[in-house]
């Protein structure tokens, strides 16, 4: 049986697709602006993870740091997928989404240079070196990653 | 008026057009979510999810158990394509009537 559809039935159709696409829009935006607790674990990990490096570890202490660390991350995200409800489709992300990403390595590292340069020209102490470079990058970690996820997902919406 | 090809009969329902352009927008999306979404009872979506499943469009997969139990959807590449094309197809309908419109309009101004 073939179904005829005139254009105001079609014109309705298309605008009734619009409408669940704006939940999961909603879904996707009140999830980068929420969980403060994800933010809070990942700088803790982050701390850590520095802190230990300014111990200054042999070689092998560094790799076991990195890949505990890396495992802690891992998890981390395999926990707060559990709890999203949907997942944008890949071809719906935009070049925000890349620039957020290599911007928050960028300014990541960045900061474990700067804060490790001028922690050492303050004291020369290994271990206060890395206690300032964690919790300043952790800091910055902190203060950066809320309005940098909301600016990324901030165009989506207006992208499709 | 013969429908454009693209048109799939299937997916031309309100409630499946919605939980098809709802999962169009996703990879995946939770049961819970879509019912809360579109304004549907358990036993709505379930018909038409069951529906959408057997033609092929979407994936039904059961996670954990117990209260942790959860049912999350995913749209297949038939049912993507199928998707696109319906939605390619309204856009044809409502086009060629614009324009149909917009001849009758220069051969009355012409007359």
């Amino acid at each position: 049986m073939s179904t005829s559809v005139d254009a105001e039935r079609a014109w309705q159709d298309l605008q009734r697709i619009r409408v669940p696409q704006e939940r999961v829009y909603d879904e996707v935006e009140r999830s980068a602006s929420g969980e403060p607790g994800a933010t809070y674990a990942t700088a803790a990990s982050m701390w850590i993870f520095l802190a230990g490096l300014g111990l200054e570890p042999p070689t092998w202490g560094v790799w076991v740091a990195v890949v505990v660390y890396a495992v802690l991350l891992v998890g981390l995200v395999a926990f707060l997928n559990r709890g999203n409800r949907v997942r944008l489709h890949h071809s719906r992300y935009d070049w925000r989404t890349s620039v957020t990403f290599l911007g928050g390595m960028v300014v990541t590292g960045g900061t474990v240079l700067l804060s490790g340069r001028l922690a050492e020209s303050l004291t020369g102490e290994p271990m206060a070196v890395g206690l300032i470079q964690a919790t300043v990058t952790s800091g910055v970690f902190v203060l950066c990653v809320g309005p940098a996820n909301r600016w990324a997902v901030g165009s989506l919406r207006a992208g499709r | 008026m013969s429908t454009p090809a693209g048109f799939d009969e299937l997916i031309h329902p309100a409630t499946r057009l919605s939980v098809v352009a709802l999962l169009a927008t996703t990879e995946w999306a939770e049961f819970a979510f879509i019912r809360d979404s579109l304004s549907l009872s358990d036993s709505a979506l379930s018909k038409q999810l069951h529906t959408l499943e057997e033609a092929g469009y979407l994936e039904i997969r059961k996670e954990g158990g117990g209260r942790k139990r959860r049912t999350t959807v995913r749209l297949t590449d038939r049912g993507r394509t199928a998707f696109d094309g319906h939605v390619a197809a309204l856009r044809a309908i409502v086009e060629g009537a614009a324009a149909g419109h917009g001849r009758r309009q220069q051969a009355e101004a012409a007359r």
